[in-house]
């Protein structure tokens, strides 16, 4: 039971915040299928910086590496979400297109600087960044609660940094100035600029939001999920996480909600597996759970969601 | 120097194509109520724009508050305190009407004493007052979405005066508005005025000017034809002035030759779809070379009744019979092929498809005969010179012709290319649902004309209006309809204007 939920929460923690990432964007009314394409740069970014940084200072402790990959990878994901607000925003293109070619491009730009970068530097013909193992964290005292106390066990660092931000990003969205403009942005744009308020400059920051976070979770999937970066980073999580505020209604608590479901789907898959003592390949059938999942929810909840109003409408100030 | 809040000098603006202010001059006094009048495309609303800094004059200069002044931008008006009400409200709809309101300006607070956030609370406090101060009775807490359009207008004023405005521009104000509310708007526009707000009011509605202007200017293709007072003016020089021609407010008309009865509603239900019934057990019939008009308040099942003889919608229970046929059953298209036109309450969702080019939109009952489309494929040679036919016709203007997307066209060219699509159809019965709305006073003095001339020709037609006026103008016969049931069907000649007004308002049935 404790391992379905520490397993749980590190995939559905990134996964929220990457989520987080698109509601920003979506409700500032830009379609961000990019997210996946965002998370897979931030990763490679953060990957090749924790790599370069071993190299340099091997004496640095594992997870002060970990801490500035995660930077890196925020860093990387704003310069790449920012071809998203340029093609968007700037140049007015169709921003499903837009997504999806940046998911392809990611992809391929990071498996070919992956290569380039393990032969030219490293010297080695590898196609992935190998990282080190950090230390996780039990929380002394309440990791003792039963249950409950299994959140508080074993976790990464990046965890708690998570919710940490989702706390901010939560009060950004909802109670800040710049949050209201960015909400009304999604709804009724003309509304915003009549108020004399920058539409396209709300919905760059809103963009470079999103490409920050998913950089962010990216960064937190190589550590979690395969230790390295390579392009096996891009297996959907991406579309997992839209689909996540797709059902979170593009609302920050609901769509944490839906993280969870997708998380403990997958922990407990495996817990399943391991059960009934399946031989191993089955595991393979367990890592469609989150996705047979998604279709399921996607029947129950795309009737009674809405979408933001504005919600891939490009602005024209001339339109009405 | 100068005595007037706003002063407009030889003000000339060009589109692509066209002059839409040529050499216009206008000056306004504090606190008067100026009208702008003119058809649609006479130039009001891009003049107006110019002095709310959303276009910029190629020639000639503005003065505010005697200070000559360039405004760059609708944040730059709203800092020389201009306000303005457009036409299409810009509103967020998920917000209360509070954030609507201080969006930009927003009143601050700081949480834990230190991280800046919105205190929505005192804005709550604000625009109560606010609306309170001014007669503009909202709840700030109602989200847009659910409140009606009238008190989003409200809310689009309050957005004004939160602002400080002292110069208030209303675009079309009343167009979207029912009697009562347009009364309602018209004592608080009077109400701004008394406190010392300078009101331009851009409007062709010529009895909402005389009620309320002080003065009022003319404007006809561009050019500004007077300034009058509105007090020593009559509403007919005006109009005449405003179309540029002499213009008769009742269509002439013969007495009417009826024929064969052409349409018959049978005891027809129609529910919605909550399931409740919105059309009960109406039985009418309008024969040839008559026009039926239905008149009745918005909203009591008029539309349903019109969608239900074209088939949008299913009735629930009775017959409708076209020519002595059933066609109950059939589909649109077997309707239309049997002879039903229909000019739509909504232009831009039913009546035509938007982005389509004019040629295209002309043929849209017709693509899939000959000489439109032959062996399923599309004959565009056919579709031009149809479309060259019609344009020249019934005279539908547009910025190209044939390959004009509609969207692009006003109202009036969109609604003339409309009727003109439907009289060339054949067909034996027509519907107008609203043919007017929308349209000044020359486009609706010819819409009339053609609805009589189709009626002289022998067609049945049924008029659906919610303007009063318009249904005592054109019909021969009055149906009046509330909640769903009709009241009463007379002889037109037989029913007085106030008469009908009690029965729209379900008292008049005690005889």
């Amino acid at each position: 039971m404790n391992s379905i939920i520490i397993d749980g929460l590190v995939f559905a923690l990134p996964l929220f915040i990457m989520a987080m990432g698109g509601i920003f964007s979506e409700r500032s009314g830009v379609t961000n299928l990019a997210l996946e394409g965002l998370q897979g740069f931030g990763a490679f970014t953060g990957a090749f910086a924790a790599v370069m940084i071993g190299t340099v200072s091997p004496d640095m402790s594992p997870t002060a590496i970990m801490l500035l990959a995660l930077v890196f990878a925020v860093v990387g994901g704003v310069l790449f979400s920012l071809i998203h607000a340029l093609l968007c925003i700037k140049l007015n293109a169709d921003m499903v297109i837009s997504g999806v070619v940046i998911n392809i491009l990611s992809m391929a730009f990071t498996e070919f600087l992956t290569k380039l970068i393990n032969a030219g530097i490293f010297n080695m013909p590898s196609n992935k960044f190998v990282l080190t193992v950090t230390d996780k964290i039990t929380v002394p005292g309440i990791s003792k609660i039963p249950i409950l106390g299994a959140v508080f066990t074993n976790l990464y660092i990046f965890e708690i940094i998570i919710a940490v931000i989702a706390v901010v990003a939560w009060f950004l969205l909802y109670k800040t100035k710049y949050g209201m403009h960015l909400r009304a942005s999604g709804d009724n744009p003309h509304a915003l600029d009549a108020a004399g308020i920058n539409v396209a400059k709300t919905r760059l920051f809103a963009v470079m939001i999103s490409g920050a976070f998913s950089g962010f979770a990216g960064m937190c999937f190589a550590y979690s999920i395969s230790s390295s970066f390579s392009s096996t980073i891009y297996v959907g999580y991406g579309y997992i996480a839209i689909a996540a505020l797709i059902f979170g209604n593009w609302n920050i608590l609901p769509t944490f909600g839906a993280c969870l479901i997708f998380g403990f789907a997958r922990s407990g898959g495996y817990k399943l597996v391991q059960a009934l003592e399946m031989p191993s390949s089955y595991q393979d059938l367990v890592m469609i759970l989150p996705y047979v999942l998604t279709l399921v929810l996607l029947i129950f909840f795309s009737k009674r969601n809405r979408a933001p109003r504005a919600l891939g409408v490009i602005y024209d100030k001339g339109a009405r | 120097m100068s005595d007037y809040i706003v002063e407009m000098r030889n003000i000339t603006k060009r589109f692509p194509g066209i002059v839409a202010n040529d050499n216009v001059s206008i000056q306004i006094k504090k606190g008067e109520i100026y009208a702008l009048l003119g058809e649609n495309g006479a130039g009001k609303s891009t003049l107006m724009s110019m002095l709310f800094g959303m276009y910029e004059p190629d020639e000639g200069e503005i003065y505010i508050r005697g200070e000559k002044t360039q405004i760059e931008s609708p944040n730059h008006a709203t800092k020389l305190n201009i306000g303005m009400v457009h036409q299409h409200f810009k509103l967020v709809s998920n917000y209360t009407i509070a954030e609507n309101i201080i969006m930009g300006m927003e009143p601050m607070k700081k949480a834990l004493g230190f991280i800046p956030m919105v205190d929505i609370k005192k804005a709550n406090k604000e625009i109560a007052e606010l609306s309170k101060r001014y007669g503009l009775e909202v709840n700030p807490e109602d989200v847009i979405e659910d409140v009606n359009v009238s008190i989003r207008q409200r809310v689009e004023i309050l957005k004004m005066l939160y602002r400080e405005a002292e110069i208030l521009i209303f675009d079309e104000p009343t167009a979207i508005l029912t009697p009562q509310e347009i009364q309602f708007l018209l004592d608080i526009i009077r109400g701004l005025r008394d406190s010392g707000k300078t009101i331009i009011i851009i409007t062709h509605k010529l009895d909402e000017i005389k009620q309320i202007a002080d003065r009022c200017a003319i404007l006809n293709r561009g050019r500004l034809i007077d300034v009058l007072d509105v007090k020593t003016t009559d509403t007919k020089t005006m109009a005449n002035m405003m179309v540029g021609r002499e213009v008769n407010f009742k269509t002439d008309k013969k007495d009417p030759v009826f024929g064969e009865e052409v349409l018959k509603v049978d005891n027809i239900t129609v529910k919605n779809k909550d399931g409740l019934p919105v059309v009960k057990n109406v039985s009418f019939s309008v024969r040839a070379g008559e026009v039926l008009a239905i008149a009745g308040v918005s909203g009591n099942g008029q539309i349903e009744i019109a969608d239900a003889i074209t088939g949008i919608l299913n009735v629930d229970s009775g017959k409708i019979y076209l020519n002595g046929n059933d066609i109950t059953d059939k589909t649109v298209r077997q309707r239309i092929d049997a002879g039903i036109d229909y000019i739509p309450e909504d232009r831009n969702a039913v009546g035509m498809v938007m982005d389509f080019t004019l040629a295209e939109n002309l043929a849209l009952k017709s693509y899939y005969n000959e000489p439109f489309s032959i062996r399923g494929i599309l004959n565009r040679p056919a579709f031009d010179s149809y479309g060259n036919k019609l344009i020249e016709k019934y005279d539908i203007r547009s910025s190209q012709g044939n390959p004009t997307i509609v969207r692009t066209m006003s109202g009036g060219n969109q609604q003339k290319a409309i009727i003109g699509r439907e009289i060339e159809h054949e067909s034996t019965f027509m519907i107008f649902v609203q043919p007017t709305r929308g349209l000044d006073i020359g486009a609706i003095e010819n819409i009339h004309r053609q609805i009589i001339e189709e009626r002289d020709k022998g067609q049945a037609i049924l008029l659906i209006s919610l303007e009063l006026d318009e249904v005592m103008n054109l019909a021969d016969t009055i149906a009046v309809i509330y909640s769903g049931e009709i009241q009463t069907i007379a002889d037109a000649k037989n029913l007085t204007l106030d008469q009908v007004g009690q029965f729209m308002m379900g008292v008049g049935s005690d005889e």
